[in-house]
Order: structure tokens, then sequence, then C-alpha cells
């Protein structure tokens, strides 16, 4: 009965419940391992651009430099595995408190400084991480990097469920953390009032300065958890999870998908890095994947400016203006008070005009 | 009557330039006190410097040139001393900045606004301050799911009182409430600041329009070049020829 009430009736809730069910299916629906991989990475990017939407979409702390919570943790947990031996099952979870603490370190500077600021800031600290790496190659493997990890799971198919596991309880949790109309939670109604105005925040007697450490903490530790996953997926960690392109990326995807929405940079993935992935099966695609991908990226900013997952829910959702009930577009009653939608309609197409 | 809030030589430089001039000001408790004066005078200022948010921007903004400020003096509410506190112990405390121009978060619907107030409360409590500002500002209610940055000026006025009374204040520091409003809707703010009065808030604001400000206030300063300059009842400052020309240009 909630189910349908609350579910079924919402078109965006009826494609993500159908999102969801597919990944879970993935596997049976293919057997081929080369496909199975782009969605395994799609799902753990998935969660690496989510963290960087909690940090940058919700609490407004622009981050250039997010890679540096991926590659830390991959690192961390590759040197855990290789030297201690330690199980996959200890060296994520210690690797993303790894990236935590490092978000707490990097927070530091975001206290004092705002905006683009901040992001040349955040963009320098893997830049000086991946040269301690290059000068203490011998211990950190240097360009090659730390190979032979341990794996996941013995099989292809394991593995990927172990990753969509994770990847869909961190989202949750995160979407939870963000979430401004969760009546248990406030931290979501906390961060987008330090993103909007942090002086009227302080005035209105939130402590800012804890609560954006604690958002550069949580987005460092799932960021982190995407890096572990990563490089134990893989089984390497190597400097390219702290280059600039990966950091640029994951800035990229959210805001194709849709700042600010949790949902948006898990869309945002799973559309273009697929996309990117399977235009070099064909021939030129190397060459002509990152124009080609440019070139979506400026029509869909153009025509799409708040991301596409914004762009559809408007267009397959409407608000009901009495009830403030989420209705399917198609509907020309609400379903909760009854009153006529056309009004609805109306009022907006008059509020476009003004 | 006891000596609610009491600010005693307070300064606060910019730079080199001396906004608040060693200013001394008190206010007892259910007061209803005006501060009147020209553009630059120091009106927000002090009442930044009373909220702490000079002190934060201080704090955040050190060895950069905006940050050059020095902040001297004593604001001392309750007995207790205020100037070090950070911000938002200010505000725990009951003191509450509504800013110039309501300052809403933009992006932002009304009743989340509103919300943001209570953050610090209990979720009850919360509950039931919203209900009563909801009952003092009906059309906040009304408008409760529109984003804040649509409002009109005095509706953003109103939401900025709405979200200081959020927070339990015991004084509200209001900065210039009637600042580019329409006649008419000066003349329901200014009930609706005589209604907060009567909910047993002190209230401190500060204005540019002399005589809204005297209608209201029970006592009131004149301040100018960051000092206060002269304090009376509204009769008393009227009958002052000098500090009637001079100042307030009635």
């Amino acid at each position: 009965m909630w189910f349908r009430k609350s579910v079924l009736v919402i078109p965006g809730r009826v494609i993500a419940l159908l999102f969801g069910i597919t990944l879970l299916l993935f596997p049976l629906i293919t057997a081929d391992e080369a496909i199975l991989r782009i969605v395994t990475f799609a799902a753990i990017f998935s969660l690496y651009a989510v963290s960087w939407d909690t940090l940058s979409g919700y609490t407004g702390q622009l981050s250039l430099g997010h890679a540096l919570f991926f590659g830390v943790a991959a690192y961390a947990s590759a040197l855990l595995d290789l030297h201690f031996e330690l199980s996959v099952w200890l060296t994520i979870p210690i690797g993303s408190c790894v990236g935590a603490l490092i978000g707490l370190i990097v927070g530091l500077p975001a206290l004092r400084l705002r905006g683009i600021y901040l992001g040349l800031v955040t963009l320098a600290f893997p830049i000086i991480l991946s040269g301690i790496i290059f000068y203490f190659s011998d211990f950190t493997g240097g360009e090659a990097g730390l190979y032979g990890l341990s794996r996941l799971a013995e099989d292809k198919v394991t593995a990927y469920y172990i990753v969509i596991a994770i990847v869909m309880c961190s989202i949750f949790i995160m979407f939870k953390f963000t979430d401004a109309k969760s009546r248990i939670l406030r931290t979501g109604l906390l961060l987008r009032a330090i993103r909007e105005d942090e002086m009227t925040a302080r005035a209105s007697g939130i402590d800012t300065i804890k609560y954006k450490l604690l958002a550069f903490a949580i987005s460092g530790f799932f960021a982190g958890i995407a890096g572990g996953l990563y490089a134990h997926y893989i089984r390497v960690a190597g400097p390219s999870t702290l280059e600039l392109i990966f950091s640029i990326q994951v800035v990229l995807w959210a805001i194709f998908g849709g700042m600010g929405t949790i949902y948006g940079p898990v869309a945002g993935v799973f559309i273009l890095y697929p996309l990117t992935e399977i235009i070099r099966f064909y021939p030129h695609g190397e060459e002509v994947r990152f124009i080609l991908l440019s070139l979506i990226l400026i029509l869909s900013l153009l025509f799409m400016p708040e991301g596409i997952t914004v762009w559809v829910r408007d267009k397959i959702e409407q608000e009901c203006t009495r009830c403030k009930v989420i209705n399917a577009a198609t509907r020309r009653t609400c379903r909760a008070c009854r009153a006529p939608m056309y009004l609805t309609k109306k009022e907006n197409a008059n509020q476009g005009k003004e | 009557m006891s000596l609610y809030l009491e600010v005693k030589n307070l300064s606060v430089l910019y730079d080199r330039a001396i906004v608040l001039n060693g200013l001394s000001l008190h206010v007892n408790s259910g007061e209803l006190v005006s501060l009147v004066g020209p553009n630059g005078a120091g009106k927000s200022t002090l009442l930044n410097a009373m909220s702490g948010l000079i002190k934060w921007q201080h704090d955040t903004l050190k060895g950069t040139v905006s940050g050059k400020i020095t902040l001297n003096g004593s604001v001392k509410f309750d007995g207790a001393e205020l100037i070090n506190l950070p911000a938002h112990e200010i505000a725990r405390k009951g003191i509450i900045l509504c800013p110039e121009r309501g300052r809403p978060f933009r992006e932002m619907t009304v009743q989340e606004n509103l919300e943001v107030g209570a953050l610090f409360l209990d979720k009850k409590v919360a509950d039931d301050n919203l209900e009563k500002v909801y009952a003092l500002f009906p059309v906040l209610k009304k408008r409760s799911s529109q984003v804040a940055g649509t409002l009109s000026g005095g509706e953003r006025t109103m939401l900025s009182i709405g979200r200081s009374l959020m927070s339990e204040p015991k004084i509200l520091l209001i900065d210039e409430p009637s600042v580019g409003l329409a006649p008419l809707i000066k003349d329901s703010l200014f009930e609706r600041i005589r209604d907060v009065q009567g909910m047993g808030v002190t209230i401190l604001l500060t204005e540019q329009d002399v005589s809204f400000a005297f209608d209201l206030a029970s006592r009131n300063y004149v301040i100018s070049r960051g000092k206060i300059i002269a304090e009376g009842t509204s009769q008393e400052l009227l009958a002052n020829e000098l500090i009637r020309e001079t100042y307030l240009g009635l």
C-alpha cells in the first residue's frame, strides 16, 4: 500500500526503481564481461560523483581536486593490502577513513576561502600528493603504481554485486544526509543554508565551521570508498587516480546530470561514462570521443542548464500548487487534494512570462 | 527594569577608517529602542558587531585587506560578556540579528528559511514556533513553498523577522526594517514589530526613516560618525532644535 501510494504514482521514483532493478538483474541480461566491467566502473564513479555533489553541490564548497580523496583511499587500501595483507573488508573502510581525514585537512583552508579560491586550493592538493608519490617511488610504485592487489571476489559477477551493494547503500546514506525535507536528519537543510548564505546561517545559530568540516569529511569518506573499490577491482592503485582530468571529469558528470540532486550525478555518470567507453570500440573512437563529449556538454548546458535529470523531472512531474504533492505530469487533477492541475500549468506558464 | 544589554566603549576600525568610535548604549528588558542616523554612521556595523559577525569576518579574512578589522570594547548581555563569543553562540543566547533587506536564503523555500532559524532547537519546539510565526505573518504561510528569492522586499523583511522568531530570541536586532518599502507595507510592518514586542521580545532597531522609528520606539539614540550624539524619547529629541535640524532633517 505504502509502495503504491508513494512510489508508483511519481514518475521520477518509478524510473529510479526500474533503474535499481535493472542494475541488480544486469548480470542476467548480459554475460559479456566488457559490458559488465563498464557498468561496474560506472557504479563506482557514480559514488565518486555523488560524494562530490554532497560537498560542492549541496554545501557549496567548490572542490576541483576531488580525485585526491579517491586516490588517497586507493593508495591507502593498496598499501594495507600489500604490506599488511589485510582483507578487502578492512582495507576499504580504513582507506575511506584516511579519505575522511584528508577531507578534514583540505577542509581547514575552506574555513577561510570561498568559491573559485577554494577551488584552486583544492586543485593543488592532488598535484602535491602525486609529487610525493613519485618522490617515494620505492614505497608507492611511482609511475607504474601498486599492482597485484587482492580481488574483491573470485569471479566478476560476485565482484559486480559487491560493488553495486556498497555503492547503493553509500548513495542512500548521502541522499538522507543531504535531504532537506528529512524530518530526522537536519543536516540537509543546514548544509544548504551554508551554501546559500554563510553569514545568515551563522547569525541563525549554526556553527558553520563544524558543519563545513563535516561535509568535507563525509565527502572524503565516500569518495574514499569509491577509490578503495576501484583499486581492488582493477587490482592497481596508480597515479592516474590523482590526475587533473579525473578531478575535472567528476565536475562535468555532476553538472551534466544535475548538481545538488544526488540522483543527477548518478545519471550523469551512467549516461556519459558508458558513452565515452563505447565510442572507443568504433574506428577513430579514441580521437573523437572527447570532441563528442564536449559537444554533448556544451549543448546540454545550453538547453538543460540545471542538468539532464532536472530537465526530465520538470517534464514528467508537477507539483500541485495547493497541497504541494508531486503528481505525474499527465494528471488533470491532483492525486491528493483533487484540485484541477491545469491551474498549476497555467500559473507556471505565466510565471515564465514575467 | 534591569540593564539587559549594555554596549560600552565599542570601537570598530576597518583598516584605518574608524566606523565605531567608543560607542556606548544600553537596552532595558522589554524595551523597543531605535537607533537613527544617516548612511555610513555605523548602524549596521554596530548590530553586526553585537551579533558577532564582525569578529567572524575578522577571523576568517585575517591577512587580507578586508580582514584588517580592529574590534574593541564590551558588549554585555544579562551580565555576560559577548565580545569574544562566536556568532552562532551569541545567536543561541537569544540575541538574533535580522540583516538589512532580510537577506533570505534565496534558493530555499519560505518554510525552509524559517526552519533554519530553529535548527539548534528541539524539533517539537521548532514546530510550535513555526505555527506562531505563521499566525503572526499569514502572508508567509501563503508563500510557504515559494522560493524566497521571489519574495517582495516587505515579505523578505517579514521572513527575516519570522526566521529570527523561530530562534526564540530574547533580543531582536533589526537592521533598517523599513528600507525601500512602500508606505502601506511599512504600516503593516510597523504593526508586526509592535506585535513582536508584545510577545515579550526586546527590540533594538536601526532606521533612516526617523518618523517610522520615533513612532515605534520608547527611547531613541541618534548616531553620527560612530558615536551616540543624543539619546531620549521622541518628544525630547524633537524638542531639541539643533538635533532636529542637523541630524534628523525634520
